[in-house]
């Protein structure tokens, strides 16, 4: 990998001997990674690798042992408005007592600012939102009422409102049924063809070259990194998946669709 | 109830006299502490099981909820039924552990309707049933063993007066009639009074009376000179029987279900799958977790014996992870705290300092007026005595105590300093960028560490011959390289 | 705002109304005249009522009802050194209680960050001994001479009689100090109840406003102390958010009408007990709301169990009247014709318990007709029949 200068404004995301530990166990050990701005890059590895760790520890969520993370050479305090999260679904309560609308207006809050409310521009703003989304007219839902799929919409529309350079998604097709992948999709891609940069937590490996173009393999260090066709390779996944057979199988299976 | 005191006290007859056992027995002290003690070997044993299982707050729940099956159960024997108040009827036995089972029961069934999460269910029906019961007491409820203050803190302190006496040797009761030799009959005067005379007046008339006739316990027929030998009396505390039992009750259920109550503690799908019935279990459990609140109502009250179920198995929880030493520790402590406990309600601390010389020197420091000689509810000094030894075991546990805790810690860290450097040097040794990345000077920067930090740990490492530095540029040593590769096969290479 | 959320509010404001109401109505239902005490106990029952209300329902969502409980027991012996060193001066106890409450929370938060001990666990081992040290307080306090006015025993169960005027008015300006920073900072608390890591995520100082939220938590539940007492606070704390819950998704309705609920449920409770002295105000209050609790899961519109149940026998209906139909219609179109007549023993025959149902439904919605023994569709019964089949709704779905 080009030694790159973390400074550069087309490094999106520039990682430097990022260390993160529980207890006395390293579940990130000294990551160093750049990914170029407008990739749509899937982070996999097995589990355990410390997938949702780097994404927790770039965006300043856990402590770090080591390290720091820049994003378009700014840490993260400076560029916060820079960046758009998308947390498991899991993380919350679905059964809290707000509308779909609300949800995706708390994507502005940040913005806003101590002691300001919500008013007209950041509900047209969410509403414009979950219509890329295609949610609009479930805009007034009760959030409990919601599928498993909606959920996952609400919460991309969330960042969608951010209008960030930078996403951070964590796991955003877990469970959710192939119309709304296929949806998502079409949303990751529409963002990197505005030349935003997204990274995915991912898990089925099988979809990693038709989805992504950029990949890295993850287990507690740095595989490999780089774009899919160089990196998403037999070798690097034994590397980073070690013997379990099973997902080699996948992989190559996926390998080979791709080509 | 009766059969069984008397076992109980044929048992202790084994090993002492009954004139050694009387003055142990009606010592307000002795009895007070071996009491706590019973509650907290039941309450610590269950409470291991109940912490273990995440329903430590289920045994606050349901000590809260048995007075409502007390005062109904009370309500019903002595409105409905006539009977007379007796708080050791087996009536209050059932109210109290059908209100326990109520508690679970409810809480699980608003809980399973979804429109409530757990915390706020049990938050709901305990207050509620508690509430129904407070009202109950304070309005129907006339008696002197249940009111709203025994309900906060018992009567350990007079467990002691309230006693059977077991008779032993010399147990002849007496009863004395008119006709018995030894009646002592008495002419009195029938007419005196309503004629106004005196006995001598001719004119008054005279009937025989028996002075002494009548039933006499044997100790009374010795004392009135009926009987020649004194009879061999053990005085008993009443509330030793139902604690006694319930603590055999615990400790026979403990023994003999051990295995199973541990597998479905730890694993209550396996322990379904094997035919052993998690589900029984925990009704079982829920139903001796309400009969011990309701044993001890009398002597602690229905909120501080939640200390007894909780503090010791807490305490014991940070002091080992094996569940058998769990179970021994846990009453242990309990007991202790019991004892300790009674001594700070009579103002001393451990023996050590007396709470009268604390209170004077803060009425001389912050020129208060306070009461000087302590005196204070003795079941609230056991659970903070239990409480004073649970910081104990948080302090210096050998395992989980904070102390030893914090110094692994801090060992741990220094450790794992060493590795992050190691491990930087180990990757970026020999590539392009390895003068800028190596560099001693700005080593700190790359790692966004203090710099102070960094020189602590490149000494280190320097000093120990890890790492050399050459023209400002670290490097490994073979041994330090030989570190690294450990440390990798340890924690990284392990797919 | 949608039309659904006015409607709410509107609801909400009839039923303060009510509550208003409420007191003209129990002057004639009690038979008792508010005189200036009773005013007194009510007007301050209902400003706890709403102040605990409100700020429990974040507790609520928090799922952090039983830390409630455990910080109320806890504030009991903040209670007795307060009187021991100040007397007995209202302000001066709940000071005291807050500082106690407080210490609990920060012991908990280090049982729980900095050994192997669970939450629950953690809030057992506060609950007990604090509770435990503020009763050995209060026995000894009792020894002094003038123990018996101070009153302190109200704390434990709650004695509204025991308020006077000054109390309301500082149970008010605290509370309404409460109010005030709870609306500064709507949104953020709104955020970290919600979804905290994005919370943290987007910049807010996520601990400080956790911080700020439990201070306010337990400002509720200090004020409330001498209204409801320590060991059933939790019940004025929680209830009427539970309850509230069960009516709205919206969670500034849900905290309105909670305190809505607490206003009636503190005034009433302390009505109640004021007016009988026998009983004492904290179970009162927890008995009104627990009322209002089970009345909300039984009847909340969408949510209700009742609604549950009826929602479930229409679904029922409407099953046994597409099977009952889907029948008729193909016997009818195998036997000469959709408008031909069926042979009612041969629906009941087939359909079972069903029968009878989809029968009486059918007919009540004009889609077949009853001649003699015989059941025949009318028009508009054959193009539902017709419907049904062509969107593959027929026959024998939701049966097997």
């Amino acid at each position: 990998m080009p030694s790159q200068n973390g400074s550069s404004p087309t490094v999106a995301l520039h990682v430097e001997d990022l260390t993160v530990a529980y207890q006395r166990k390293p579940v990130l050990w000294d990551v160093d990674l750049d990914v170029p701005a407008g990739v749509l890059m899937a982070v996999i590895g097995p589990n355990g690798a410390g997938k949702t760790t780097l994404i927790k520890a770039v965006l300043n969520l856990i402590p770090r042992a080591a390290g720091r993370a820049l994003f378009f050479g700014q840490p993260y305090e400076q560029a916060r408005s820079l960046v758009g999260y998308v947390p498991q679904r899991g993380s919350v309560d679905w059964d809290f007592p707000t509308s779909v609308l609300d949800v995706v207006m708390m994507g502005l809050y940040g913005r806003l600012g101590w002691f300001r409310r919500p008013g007209r521009r950041e509900r047209e703003a969410a509403l414009h939102a979950l219509e890329q989304v295609a949610l609009a007219d479930l805009a007034h839902r009760q959030i409990s009422q919601l599928s498993g799929g909606q959920q996952q919409r609400v919460f991309l529309a969330r960042a969608l409102v951010q209008d960030a350079q930078i996403y951070f998604m964590d796991e955003p097709f877990a469970a959710v049924d192939a119309v709304t992948e296929r949806a998502i999709v079409g949303i990751l891609q529409a963002l990197r063809a505005q030349g935003k940069t997204v990274i995915v937590v991912h898990h089925d490996l099988q979809t990693i070259t038709d989805y992504f173009d950029w990949v890295t393999l993850l287990n507690v260090e740095v595989v490999a990194s780089g774009p899919t066709a160089a990196t998403f390779t037999p070798e690097n996944l034994r590397r980073a998946y070690g013997g379990r057979v099973s997902f080699m199988e996948h992989g190559q299976a996926a390998i080979a669709t791709g080509d | 109830m009766g059969a069984l005191e008397d076992l109980f006290v044929r048992l202790l007859l084994l090993f002492a006299t009954p004139e050694a056992i009387n003055p142990v027995l009606s010592d307000p002290r002795t009895v007070a502490v071996l009491l706590g003690a019973l509650i907290a070997v039941c309450g610590g044993v269950l409470g291991v099981y109940l912490l273990l299982r995440g329903m430590a707050l289920t045994s606050d729940a349901i000590s809260h909820t048995v007075l409502l099956g007390i005062v109904v159960a009370f309500l019903v024997m002595t409105g409905l039924l006539g009977l007379p108040p007796d708080l050791s009827s087996p009536l209050l036995i059932v109210g109290a552990a059908a209100a326990g089972v109520l508690t679970v029961v409810l809480t699980e069934l608003i809980e399973r309707s979804g429109l409530v999460k757990q915390d706020a269910a049990l938050g709901l029906v305990f207050p509620l049933l508690f509430a129904v019961a407070v009202i109950l007491v304070s309005r129907y409820v006339d008696n002197v063993h249940i009111d709203t203050d025994s309900v906060l803190v018992g009567e350990i302190g007079m467990a002691w007066a309230n006693t059977n006496s077991h008779c032993l040797e010399h147990c002849e009761a007496v009863t004395i009639t008119p006709d018995d030799p030894r009646a002592v009959l008495t002419r009195q005067c029938v007419n005196c009074r309503a004629l106004n005379i005196s006995p001598r007046d001719p004119r008054a008339e005279f009937r025989e009376v028996c002075a002494n006739c009548g039933m006499y316990t044997p100790a009374q027929a010795y004392q009135a000179g009926l009987t020649s030998a004194a009879p061999t009396l053990v005085f008993w505390p009443k509330s030793l029987t139902v604690m006694g039992l319930l603590t055999l009750v615990t400790l026979g259920f403990v023994l003999l279900l051990y295995k199973e109550l541990k597998l479905s503690t730890f694993d209550a799908a396996l322990a379904a799958a094997l035919g052993f019935r998690p589900g029984m279990l925990h009704y079982a459990l829920m139903v001796l977790v309400s009969l011990v609140a309701v044993g001890a109502f009398d002597a602690v009250g229905s909120i501080l014996v939640v200390a007894f179920f909780i503090i010791p198995p807490a305490a014991a929880y940070l002091l080992t992870d094996r569940l058998g030493v769990m179970l021994l520790l846990s009453p242990v402590i309990g007991a202790a705290g019991a004892y300790w406990g009674y001594d700070l309600a009579r103002g001393s601390v451990f023996g050590l300092v007396e709470m009268s010389d604390v209170l004077a020197a803060l009425n001389r420091a912050l020129g208060t007026q306070l009461i000087e000689r302590w005196d204070s509810s003795i079941s609230a000094s056991m659970a903070l005595m239990m409480f004073v030894l649970f910081v104990a075991a948080l302090v210096i546990s050998p395992r989980y105590g904070l102390v030893s805790v914090s110094l692994r810690r801090a060992a741990m860290r220094q450790q794992f300093d060493d590795q992050v450097i190691l491990a930087h040097l180990y990757r970026h040794e020999g590539a392009a960028e390895a003068a800028d990345e190596l560099a001693v000077a700005t080593l700190h920067e790359h790692l966004r560490w203090p710099r102070g930090r960094m020189q602590r740990v490149l000494l280190r490492l320097r000093a120990w011959g890890w790492i050399q530095v050459e023209a400002g540029i670290a490097h490994l040593t073979p041994q330090g390289r030989q570190q690294v590769e450990a440390f990798r096969e340890a924690h990284l290479l392990q797919t | 705002m949608g039309r659904d959320e006015v409607r709410v509010w509107g609801g909400i404001l009839a039923v303060a109304l009510l509550g208003v109401l409420f007191v003209p109505f129990s002057e004639w239902a009690l038979g008792v005249t508010y005189d200036h005490t009773l005013r007194t106990v009510a007007l301050g029952g209902a400003v706890l009522g709403v102040v605990s209300g409100v700020l429990g329902s974040f507790a609520v969502l928090r799922r952090e009802s039983l830390i409630g409980d455990a910080l109320a027991h806890a504030a009991l012996p903040g209670v007795g050194v307060a009187f021991l060193l100040a007397g007995r001066e209202l302000s001066v106890l709940l000071i005291g209680a807050g500082v106690a409450s407080w210490l609990g929370v920060y012991v908990i938060h280090l049982l729980t960050s900095r050994t192997r001990l669970k939450q629950d666990v953690a809030m057992g081992v506060v609950l007990a001994a604090w509770f435990a040290a503020g009763i050995a307080l209060l026995t000894y306090i009792q020894a002094r001479p003038d123990a018996s006015q101070a009153g302190l025993s109200s704390f434990i169960f709650g004695q509204a009689a025991a308020m006077v005027e000054r109390d309301v008015q500082l149970i008010s300006a605290v509370g309404g100090a409460a109010f005030v920073v709870l609306l500064a900072f709507w949104k953020e608390f709104k955020l970290i109840t919600f979804d905290v890591e994005f919370a943290a995520a987007n910049g807010f100082p996520v601990v400080l406003l956790r911080l700020v939220l439990s201070t306010l938590i337990v400002v509720a539940i200090v004020l409330g102390l001498q209204l409801a007492g320590v060991i059933l606070m939790v019940g004025l704390l929680i209830a009427p958010g539970v309850a509230a819950r069960q009516w709205t998704h919206h969670l500034g309705q849900m905290a309105a009408l909670a305190g809505v609920m607490g206003a009636f449920a503190g005034g009433v409770g302390a009505i109640l007990s004021a007016v009988d002295r026998k009983l004492p105000t904290g179970p009162m209050i927890v008995i009104v709301a627990a009322l209002l609790v089970f009345a909300s899961l039984a009847f909340a519109p969408g949510r209700g169990l009742v609604w549950a149940m009826l929602r479930q026998r229409a679904d029922q209906k409407r099953y046994a009247a597409r099977h009952v139909l889907a029948d008729l219609y193909k016997y009818a179109s195998d036997h000469g014709g959709a408008s031909s007549g069926v042979p009612d023993a041969f629906v009941r025959g087939v359909r079972g318990g069903e029968a009878p149902i989809g029968l009486a439904k059918l007919q009540r919605d004009g889609l077949i007709q009853a001649s003699g023994t015989h059941w025949t569709l009318t028009r508009e019964g054959i193009r539902a029949a017709e419907q049904a089949e062509r969107s593959g709704q027929g026959g024998d779905d939701g049966r097997t």
